[in-house]
């Protein structure tokens, strides 16, 4: 009846007669960040068409996932993980049945590699040409049979031939025995360094929310509202910082044809869709966060981009960016109104207008390539815009939410249908870009960032405005990225330029605990490959720190308040 | 009557789609449907066709009377009588809203459409509401009215019934004898 393909690795290529067959129900377990949601929200939809009975759970870490998956695993057979469960021996961390099977679509990289080459139990959904870069099978796994078999054989047999005949056997044994185990010893040496190499960095693949929207396409079920969240899913890595420029541009162009094809369907005949069906349009759109929900003049000040090239917590900065505006002939009046409510005659080529005039100041990437969706008269949103808005729902730090009812009003959001929560998602993520961009002037200014050797760090005082916000991973991560372009820009040392940064801020009062993530340093070229995984789990053996290396993400830990200096101090001596 | 109970039985109506999967005939108490074969259109009850189409299975072909030019035909005769003209299809508000919720990107010209049918619908109602008007002020014993939809019927159903009710109650409540002409007070 209804079969499924999915994409696999070149290591393994089936059709499964998947859901219907095998089994009744699926268990869905969701990480949380935004890429899982819109990936989360087309495999629905996918179910939906195909009335799969399944269960979401959201998961925000190792210990979520394991409980999840102890809570369900009577009842499920199939599990399908979206966004995390692939840089880990998934098997030896779960414990599951014989014929539990896991389905895993996640961006991280490296993959574990006996989730890699497990060919029963864990199927992961990874596109043909992203290049894992796993080592050979024969590299890393032996049989354990030729070790040792033959040495036992011999000392037993000790009486039945002839003394010198033995002798002489027992030397050439021996000289085998020796050499065998110099050799195994040997392919275990390569074999630790081997995997060592590989498992040193973390990065990301391909979205999620791209895979999935993929198997829709083959099952030609897609629709424009699933294109529309495989572009959000893209966009949220870029917005992260996740993902490189280049990769970016390849996948925004692979998107750009799946647009290209879903607008060529509806501009066929001559008789015009209705103005409430949704349109996706390719964009090249200013770079400024939120601008078509604000004011262009709040929107300049609060995004990373503009602010870090103006250097706008200083008085020059300020002065400069009225220049700039200046030289662009827009009125303080204009600019400083909501976009909506500005001129027609300031808003109709203010793109090109705005391009021509960063130049001039040194701005060459003022536009990116993204995509913007219009339904109804009113309503027009970029995907950078709905990625803020759903990343602050997610992370609301409001008094009386729960984490899962953060995750379902954020997975809300992506719909249609909900515009309020996305206008209520917009606010929130304008309160959450001032309230990075008024950390990091303090931190420049007074010289929060301090240099430890081979790495600069940072550490948010308890009494900081807004630090609530920053006890979540993905604004953290957020003011992290900026502050580090920040501080490269506005320090005259040559060799802090390129040094990676730490940065810990309190996480949760009462335990004393704070939440640690480190990022790679920042360049124009830089390929996002994060070393602090392995250099947090390494410093915290070596110094027995109380850590919690719940998150995804290796490179964001907790660790108890006490033992922050001692860590640190690890971690520089590991490092230098 | 709610009108979601009019809608319900709205949906009873054929309409043609074409579908993307195949299946042999099908045998429901109210009749068989099919077989569906991918890209051969055939004839299903609504609430078939907006499941089918939710779940990406189906084309739905608007109805041949939910053209632009024949809907702009049928107001223009609607706004010249003064009678109730036949109407396209005894369901047609209810088709029109709920083949234009869920199946717009299969209808051309949705918009011109759905504002074509509101206009139909407001010369039909304003008509209903002169005729009620006129059949309680001459205090008509009965009145016949052609080419009225259900859903038309249902707007005014309760609230004339009620009306009508109230009157007889009110006539009937005045002494033997006495002027008439408070009865006529009370309208």
């Amino acid at each position: 009846m209804l079969t499924l393909t999915l994409l696999f690795t070149n290591f393994c290529d089936l059709t499964i007669d998947l859901f219907l067959h095998y089994f009744q129900r699926v268990a869905l377990l969701v990480s949380s960040d935004i890429d899982a949601l819109c990936a989360c929200k087309i495999l629905q939809a996918l179910f939906h068409c195909d009335q799969v009975q399944y269960t979401l759970v959201p998961v925000t870490g190792w210990q979520d996932l394991g409980t999840a998956f102890l809570e369900h695993k009577e009842q499920f057979r199939c599990f399908v993980l979206i966004n995390c469960g692939a840089n880990v021996d998934l098997l030896e961390t779960l414990q599951p049945e014989e014929d539990s099977i896991f389905f895993i679509c996640d961006t991280h990289r490296p993959v574990d590699v006996v989730n890699v080459y497990n060919d029963t139990q864990v199927k992961l959904m990874i596109k043909q040409d992203d290049d894992l870069g796993v080592p050979s099978y024969d590299d890393i796994f032996r049989d354990e049979e030729e070790e040792g078999g033959d040495d036992s054989g011999n000392e037993s047999d000790g009486g039945s031939e002839p003394s010198g005949k033995r002798r002489r056997y027992d030397e050439g044994e021996v000289e085998r025995r020796i050499e065998r185990q110099r050799a195994t010893r040997e392919w275990e040496a390569r074999r630790r360094e081997i995997l060592f190499d590989y498992e040193q960095y973390e990065y990301h693949g391909t979205s999620a929310a791209m895979v999935i929207f993929e198997l829709a396409w083959v099952l030609t079920k897609d629709t424009k509202d699933m294109l529309w969240w495989a572009i959000i899913g893209l966009t949220d890595q870029w917005v992260h910082d996740k993902i490189t420029h280049m990769k970016y541009v390849t996948d925004i162009a692979t998107l750009q044809r799946h647009v290209s094809r879903h607008n060529h369907r509806n501009e066929d005949e001559d008789n015009s869709l209705s103005i409430d069906c949704m349109r996706i349009s390719f964009e090249y759109d200013l770079r400024l966060a939120l601008y078509q929900h604000w004011s262009l003049f709040e929107s300049i000040c609060n995004s990373s981009y503009t602010s870090c090239n103006f250097k706008l917590w200083s008085m020059h900065g300020q002065k400069k960016l009225q220049e700039f505006l200046a030289d662009m002939g827009l009125p303080l009046k204009q600019v400083k109104q909501k976009f909506n409510s500005m001129d027609m005659s300031v808003k109709e080529n203010l793109r090109e207008v705005i391009e021509e005039s960063s130049n001039k100041y040194g701005m060459k990437d003022i536009r990116i390539q993204t995509f913007g969706v219009h339904f109804g008269f009113k309503n027009h949103f970029l995907a950078s815009d709905v990625v803020h808005a759903t990343a602050s729902l997610l992370e609301s730090t409001e008094k009386d939410d729960s984490p899962g009812d953060n995750f379902i009003k954020a997975l809300d959001c992506l719909s249609r249908s909900n515009l309020e929560r996305l206008h209520g998602g917009i606010d929130l993520a304008k309160k959450k870009l001032m309230a990075i961009q008024q950390t990091v002037a303090s931190c420049i200014c007074t010289n929060l960032i301090l240099s430890q050797g081979p790495f600069l760090y940072c550490y948010l005082l308890e009494g900081t405005p807004d630090v609530k916000l920053f006890s979540k991973p993905m604004a953290l991560t957020l003011l992290c990225k900026y502050l580090l372009k920040a501080f490269v820009r506005s320090t005259r040392n040559k060799r802090c330029k390129l040094l990676p940064l730490i940065i810990a801020a309190p996480m949760d009062v009462e335990k004393r605990t704070v939440i640690v993530l480190g990022i790679p340093p920042e360049s124009e070229t830089s390929d996002k490959k994060n070393f602090f995984g392995r250099a947090f789990e390494k410093a915290a053996e070596s110094t027995s720190s109380r850590t919690l290396h719940d998150h995804f993400d290796t490179s964001i830990i907790e660790l108890k308040m006490e033992d922050r200096t001692k860590f640190l101090d690890a971690l520089i001596t590991l490092l230098s | 009557m709610d009108p979601s109970e009019v809608e319900f039985l709205a949906e009873k109506e054929l309409v043609k789609i074409i579908p993307n999967f195949s299946l042999d005939k099908i045998y429901l108490i109210g009749g068989d449907l099919g077989p569906f074969n991918p890209g051969l259109p055939v004839d299903v009850p609504v609430w078939l066709a907006l499941n089918l189409k939710q779940r990406q299975k189906c084309r739905i072909v608007p109805p041949e009377w939910m053209d632009v030019e024949k809907l702009e035909e049928i107001r223009e005769l609607e706004r010249k009588e003064d009678t109730f003209t036949p109407v396209p299809s005894p369901y047609y508000m209810e088709l029109t809203k709920l083949l234009l919720n869920h199946a717009s990107d299969n209808i051309p010209k949705a918009d011109e459409i759905r504002t074509l049918v509101k206009d139909i619908w407001d010369t039909r109602i304003a008509k209903l509401r002169l005729s009620a008007d006129s059949f309680i002020s001459q205090q008509e014993a009965h009145a016949k009215l052609d080419n009225l939809t259900l859903m038309e019927i249902n707007t005014t159903r309760s609230f004339l019934l009620d009306t009508l009710n109230c009157m007889y109650k009110l006539r009937s409540n005045l002494q033997p004898g006495s002027s008439g002409g408070k009865a006529q007070d009370h309208q």
